[in-house]
């Protein structure tokens, strides 16, 4: 089984994630730029965040087979601090590096006028580097929320095809299918959505246009969770077919819109099996070897 | 394994066909579907023993069955006359049209133009003669002029296209051979030229593309082989000096538009395995001659945006990637391109090297430092690998370009990212690295497991402190029981310590 997950936080996570979740069939991630649980306090510490998205953090899913993508954006709850405000100028330079597949996360937090600016200024950017969008729908007020946010969506002019909402659930996935978006769920151990309410909406609304993700952060959550989705969906009768749709080939459609997937198998990582960890593997703070 | 011939061939703008000559050993209704199979899209058919005939009673049913079967797996032909025994058992390939009595050859010809026509096939290509003993080459050229008129004549008449293949040791042996005859022929239409790249490391002045490119729009059909320098012996792919690519980008970018068939004539015994491995040799060919030309194009195209506007040389320099492939430029020896890096770090190198030469130095070391602080992990070790360029194309370098390449290398040794700490130890770092920071960069591959091919000029600089380093490196190992790797033996066992500090 091949996982795409199109949302998952990996800096927070450690390589014994990475090395479960290559063994769980996952071979490519995207992870959205957000905040850090602490706040940030100035541009810079957003500079070396994205570098890291960029540098480190995909040299480090490299090292265990794991093709890595990101998402840039300034996250809407930051939008609310004028000492972060300013990297909305740094951003249009990064939309172009390789490996950069949307916007985002945007959207709202507490949908003030700050977040109000920040969201519809990226969602212009979008459109001048021709790049999808991942939209964030608030944890409060998430109905109100998802109904403004599609509205500002749709008057921004960027095509509905484009925009991917996520975190969402019975509640809202309806005006979202609607509006001619792709669906994102966040599949988490107790809040957000589980494994089995995720099952019954692919029963009630098929699996097109549906994107399933464990957006596994430094919080409560569960890298594995696309897995135990597939698993479930497999259980309640669902074809090898029907999973790779959700599980794969969705998530690809949505993010190739950018041109900037690699999906290729990282050299060493042709087979399914990972490579044998004594040989030349052992003994830093990561795996080594010439296998990057 | 069939071949996937859409993903393959579609952008090609000529036919990879297969010749039959090569297939002796196969009837050719059980040839063609085959060759289809592996993804070929035409044949080179050679008349004579063992498929056809030409002098056959029944040769109009034997050319429509013919037809038929590559109608039905739509080849493209064309028609070969290289046969070696079909007009003298005793004698291979005579008399030929250099031969005082050349009567069988010129009938032989002539029927050869007529089965092109039958078959509908794009050319008739032959080829001139070996003089014999006793003749002059003026002789043989004359006897050649006055033949190939009568040839050209007949074949126009049934608008066939003749094509002139030169062959090493023959009357015409070049390109330009074949060029001479056709003027004092009068340059007519239907005589154009066969150029096999095979031939062309033997005996072209301008090798594969020259040849190819002094043919240009007469190039009527085309062989390909592989071959060595010294030998007249045509190799399957990989075995002689042909530049494969080279040949193919120089074919797309003349847009030829005919068949470039295969020619093994002696491997017919291995030829289902031969038809796949070549194609699949030619396919790979392809693709490495596709992103050749996206490097060069890529260049061009930057250096003149930049000329026009430098403003725009940060975003060129990130979008590389999106014309230029991200993939080893030495993927049998380096498949990761961690050693030698990516197509995508050269072609923004060379961009560093070629803005060396018209920018003010002052403003490239602020551009570099720029490019490399604001650049994700592959920009940088093009910055890296750019620096690289210009020590090994031997360019003076000002302190100031010194001074940031020593920055932005320090930075880069600092990283735990491999593909950036090889970059930094290549011809800038051997040059300009202190002994001490040299010494630890090397210790730092080691310690990561990349290879110390990596490192420019290893045996220049390796000293006995580095040296010692290693062996220490090495017992730490031991005592944790870990296995040493291979590479620290580069650095304990050069000559250059270990004997000095045993005598001294």
């Amino acid at each position: 089984m091949r996982i795409f997950d199109p949302h998952i936080h990996m800096t927070s996570r450690t390589t014994n994630d990475y090395e479960a979740m290559f063994a769980s069939g996952v071979r490519a991630v995207v992870e959205p730029a957000f905040w850090l649980g602490q706040p940030r306090t100035s541009v810079a510490s957003y500079l070396d965040y994205f570098d890291s998205l960029l540098g480190w953090e995909r040299f480090r899913a490299a090292q265990f087979g794991i093709r890595h993508h990101a998402t840039i954006a300034l996250n809407p709850k930051e939008a609310n601090d004028p000492r972060c405000v300013p990297v909305l100028e740094e951003i249009p330079r990064y939309l172009v590096k390789d490996g950069v597949v949307a916007v985002g996360e945007i959207g709202y937090d507490s949908m003030t006028p700050a977040e109000d600016h920040a969201f519809a200024s990226q969602l212009q950017m979008a459109r001048e580097y021709q790049l999808p969008v991942l939209v964030h729908t608030p944890h409060r007020e998430k109905l109100a929320g998802t109904r403004r946010t599609l509205d500002v969506v749709r008057e921004s002019g960027i095509a509905a095809e484009f925009v991917l909402v996520d975190h969402l659930n019975e509640t809202n996935i309806e005006m979202v299918k609607d509006a001619g978006s792709w669906m994102g769920f966040s599949i988490y151990p107790d809040t957000k959505m589980d494994e089995a309410r995720m099952v019954a909406l692919l029963k009630r609304y098929g699996t097109e246009r549906i994107l399933v993700n464990s957006a596994a952060d430094w919080g409560r959550s569960d890298p594995l969770k696309t897995r135990k989705t597939a698993d479930c969906m497999l259980a309640a009768g669902f074809s090898d077919d029907d999973v790779d749709q959700v599980l794969w080939r969705n998530p690809v459609a949505f993010y190739a819109q950018s041109q900037q997937l690699i999906l290729d198998p990282i050299p060493g990582f042709e087979s399914d099996r990972f490579p044998d960890p004594t040989a030349g593997f052992e003994g830093n703070s990561v795996l080594r070897g010439e296998r990057v | 394994m069939s071949v996937q011939k859409i993903e393959t061939y579609q952008d090609m703008p000529f036919a990879v066909g297969y010749g039959t000559n090569g297939w002796a050993d196969h009837p050719l209704p059980v040839a063609i579907p085959l060759l289809a199979e592996q993804g070929y899209t035409a044949i080179a058919l050679t008349l004579g023993h063992p498929h056809i005939d030409p002098f056959a009673q029944d040769l109009t049913s034997q050319l429509a069955e013919i037809r038929t079967l590559l109608e039905r797996y739509q080849m493209r032909v064309v028609v070969e006359t290289g046969t070696r025994f079909l007009l003298d058992p005793k004698r291979k390939h005579r008399p030929t049209l250099v031969d005082q009595e050349a009567e069988a050859r010129m009938n032989f010809l002539r029927r050869a133009i007529d089965i092109a026509r039958a078959l509908d096939a794009e050319c008739v290509s032959f080829f001139s003669g070996v003089i014999p003993e006793g003749t002059k080459s003026s002789e043989g050229w004359d006897l050649l002029v006055k033949r190939l008129a009568d040839l050209v004549i007949y074949a126009a008449e049934r608008e066939v296209r003749l094509s002139l293949e030169p062959e090493p040791g023959m009357l015409v042996e070049t390109v330009a051979d074949a060029l001479r005859l056709r003027s004092e022929l009068g340059d007519p239409d239907a005589l154009g030229i066969t150029v096999d790249i095979g031939h062309c490391v033997v005996v072209e002045p301008g090798g594969v593309q020259g040849a190819l490119q002094q043919a240009g729009a007469l190039l009527a059909n085309v062989q390909l082989d592989d071959m060595l320098a010294h030998a007249h012996e045509h190799l399957p792919f990989g075995q002689g000096i042909v530049d494969l690519p080279q040949a193919l980008s120089t074919l797309a970018e003349m847009n030829y538009q005919g068949v470039a068939a295969v020619e093994l004539p002696r491997h017919s015994w291995d030829a289902p395995a031969l038809a796949e491995s070549s194609l699949r040799a030619i396919s790979q060919a392809w693709s490495e001659a596709k992103t050749q030309s996206a490097h060069g194009r890529w260049l061009s195209d930057a250096l003149a945006a930049i000329a026009n506007d430098p403003r725009c040389l940060p975003q060129i320099f990130a979008l590389a990637g999106r014309t230029v492939a991200r993939t080893p430029i030495n993927a049998q020896a380096d498949p990761t391109g961690v050693i030698f890096g990516m197509r995508v770090d050269h072609a923004r190198a060379d961009l560093i090297a070629e803005l060396f030469t018209v920018q003010d130095p002052e403003a490239l070391a602020q551009h570099l430092r720029d490019l490399y602080y604001r650049g994700d992990s592959a920009e940088r070790r093009g910055v890296l690998r750019g620096l690289n360029k210009l020590v090994d194309s031997g360019r003076q370098l000002e302190d100031r370009m010194i001074n940031t390449g020593l920055e932005i290398t320090g930075d880069a040794l600092r990283t735990n990212e491999t593909s950036l700490v090889a970059a930094a130890v290549g011809a800038f770092g051997a040059a300009h690295l202190d002994q001490h920071a040299w010494r630890h960069a090397v210790l730092k591959l080691v310690f990561m497991g990349v290879s110390l091919r990596a490192v420019q000029d290893l045996h220049v600089r390796a000293d006995e402190e580095l040296a010692r380093m290693a062996k220490d490196f090495a017992a730490e190992r031991r005592a944790a029981n870990r296995s040493i790797p291979e590479d620290v033996a580069l650095l304990t066992e050069l000559p250059i310590y270990s004997e000095r500090s045993d005598e001294g």
